[in-house]
């Protein structure tokens, strides 16, 4: 059983004026918790040095994926095949950040990817500044939490001009290429994500601007051009498959401007490598019974509770829990059934007393550097619940 | 551990403090304009009737409108109209939704050609224009590997797959308003995050 923290929550008018408008769910309860979830500074450390490795991992596997032409096995867009290989082949396209989805690492259980969103990740502000925020305003400034998030991604922001871990040499070799920010008309929760990330690259040094995605003009010769201004750095909160499968003009159009160099796009075409859960396939072929992982396989397997999930499937949609028989236990409804399934081996989440279950959320930004956790049902969906933590 | 941080030395080292007391909306310029959709750009197919009832891709390019020639067994030749084109994919995405279209079938019987309406569909041309059905298609795993059966020959297919591939040197005009019709689906929170 884990420990949690009562705390006083923060109230709503003050989460409006930081841009966090998204704090209540359709039901009219509150999105974020108003417990923290106590962890040691051994379980801190413990998480830091797992996402750590997984990325590693995943580097190895993705090299194995675009070595081996593998990418149709795990469900990538035939027509993002050549933008991911363009932006493997090259530091410019830096992975800016990622968020590992982690089960266990609590109560002496074994931490256990879950999977990787490392495209469009969101959880972003909530981690970075909610959290923070409802430590100082409980009195608990003293108290420490695993969260470097923002100073973290203003350091990555500057490695994008540096490509080096050192980024003293940011202001001397940045030529003012202009960053845009982007997310899709009408969604306020993406909107102000991108612009937290905007408000980070800002500090970090950068020329900022943001756009709606259906304002930006694309050409193959001109790049991105927002109000006759051309951006050579792009920011998009937009997955690469819907841009590959909704608008495949526009896939065609970034693989021509990123031939041509022309822009450079975060999170760059690869991530989506990463992002598609074809890969937890592949880790277990690499890494066979590597303690952080689960046996992954496309077909059913053998004689143990799985889980069975869409390669690309988001907030829980068509992932259903199944039984050592391969009958379905607990299921959630969603757009992805026809995508290609992975099973994975079933894991235990650390759970209350009320018997939600908690998933940590690890984000990478050249190394681990925050953790947050959702909370909800067996299968965690778009009613799941943000929780933040102490360190003990 | 390198980011296990004090609060209070964070706050002064970063504008997190700055950020708390303006939030992120209060400094971001608000101009937005509409514009008007773009025309997308399309391809040129020729698609061969190999049997009776049944077609084959001969050719594909890019091309800046999407145009279809059909070239049937008596030689004669005729180019599709929009209204012809729209009602086979509507056709087709029924017959997809019911299971009976050779594109999402598991092992079709396709060696002398598929349907129109199929053959349409597997052309990378039909992908943009059924960019609607694109979901039912693209996520479909029977679809990725009949797809190469609605072309002539194994080449035809590598080489339309280059020539959409290949960067674009002919046009300079801009395309914009990707996304302009996507609607939210849930309100405020996104379904990004995994």
């Amino acid at each position: 059983m884990l420990t949690l923290h009562k705390t006083t929550a923060l109230d709503t008018d003050y989460l409006e004026t930081l841009g966090f408008v998204w704090h209540t769910d359709s039901d009219e309860t509150s999105y974020i918790s108003d417990e923290l979830v106590v962890i040691s500074e051994a379980e801190a450390e413990a998480y830091y040095e797992a996402a750590n490795e997984l990325y590693d991992m995943y580097i190895e596997a993705a090299e194995h994926v675009v070595e081996n032409d593998l990418f149709h096995e795990i469900g990538i867009p035939f027509n993002l095949v050549d933008v991911i290989k363009e932006s493997w082949e090259s530091d410019v396209h830096w992975h800016l950040y990622g968020r590992f989805d982690l089960a266990g690492g609590l109560d002496g259980k074994p931490i256990k990817l879950l999977e990787f969103n490392a495209d469009t990740p969101t959880a972003l502000f909530e981690t970075a500044i909610i959290q923070w925020a409802i430590l100082k305003k409980n009195n608990l400034e003293e108290e420490s939490q695993f969260n470097a998030l923002y100073e973290a991604l203003v350091d990555n922001f500057k490695r994008l001009v540096t490509l080096d871990e050192d980024v003293s040499t940011f202001e001397e070799r940045y030529d003012g290429w202009s960053f845009l920010f982007t997310s899709i008309k009408g969604n306020s929760e993406e909107e102000n994500t991108v612009k937290l990330l905007q408000h980070i690259a800002t500090e970090a040094g950068f020329e900022t601007e943001f756009a709606y995605i259906d304002d930006i003009e694309f050409s193959d010769e001109d790049g991105i051009v927002y109000n006759d201004k051309s951006y050579e750095l792009w920011f998009k909160l937009i997955p690469w498959e819907d841009i590959a499968l909704e608008e495949s003009d526009l896939a065609m159009l970034l693989t021509n401007i990123i031939k041509n160099q022309k822009a450079i796009i975060f999170n760059p075409a690869y991530t989506l490598l990463f992002q598609s859960k074809g890969l937890l396939k592949i880790l277990w072929d690499l890494y066979p019974n590597h303690p952080l992982l689960l046996e992954a396989a496309f077909e059913p397997l053998d004689n143990q509770k799985q889980v069975k999930k869409p390669i690309f499937g988001r907030e829980g949609g068509n992932v259903s829990i199944l039984d050592k028989d391969a009958n379905t236990i607990e299921s959630i409804e969603g757009d992805y059934e026809n995508h290609k399934m992975v099973y994975q081996a079933y894991t235990e989440l650390a759970t209350d007393t009320q018997g939600l279950s908690y998933q940590a959320g690890v984000f990478y930004a050249y190394e681990a550097c925050g953790l947050g956790f959702r909370k909800g049902g067996k299968i965690l969906d778009n009613m799941s619940k943000f929780v933040g933590h102490l360190v003990k | 551990m390198k980011y296990l941080n004090k609060l209070s030395t964070m706050a002064t080292a970063t504008g997190l403090g700055a950020l708390l007391a303006t939030g992120v909306t209060g400094c971001t310029s608000n101009d937005q304009q509409q514009q008007e959709q773009a025309q997308a750009k399309g391809a040129f197919i020729i698609i061969e009737e190999s049997a009776p009832g049944k077609y084959k891709i001969k050719d594909e390019f890019p091309a800046d409108e999407t145009r279809i020639v059909l070239k049937k067994l008596d030689g004669t030749e005729k180019v599709l109209t929009k209204p012809e084109l729209d009602a086979l994919i509507k056709e087709e995405a029924a017959k997809i939704d019911d299971g009976t279209s050779n594109l999402t079938k598991e092992n079709p019987q396709v060696s002398q050609g598929m349907g129109l309406g199929e053959t349409i569909m597997a052309s990378m041309a039909g992908a943009m224009l059924g960019a609607w059905i694109g979901n039912k298609l693209f996520g479909n795993q029977n679809y990725q590997n009949n797809r190469k059966a609605g072309y002539k020959s194994p080449s035809t297919y590598s080489k339309s797959q280059k020539s959409f591939n290949k960067p674009r040197k002919s046009s300079s005009s801009k395309r914009s308003g990707f996304f302009g019709s996507k609607k939210s689906s849930s309100g405020s929170r996104s379904s990004y995050g995994g």
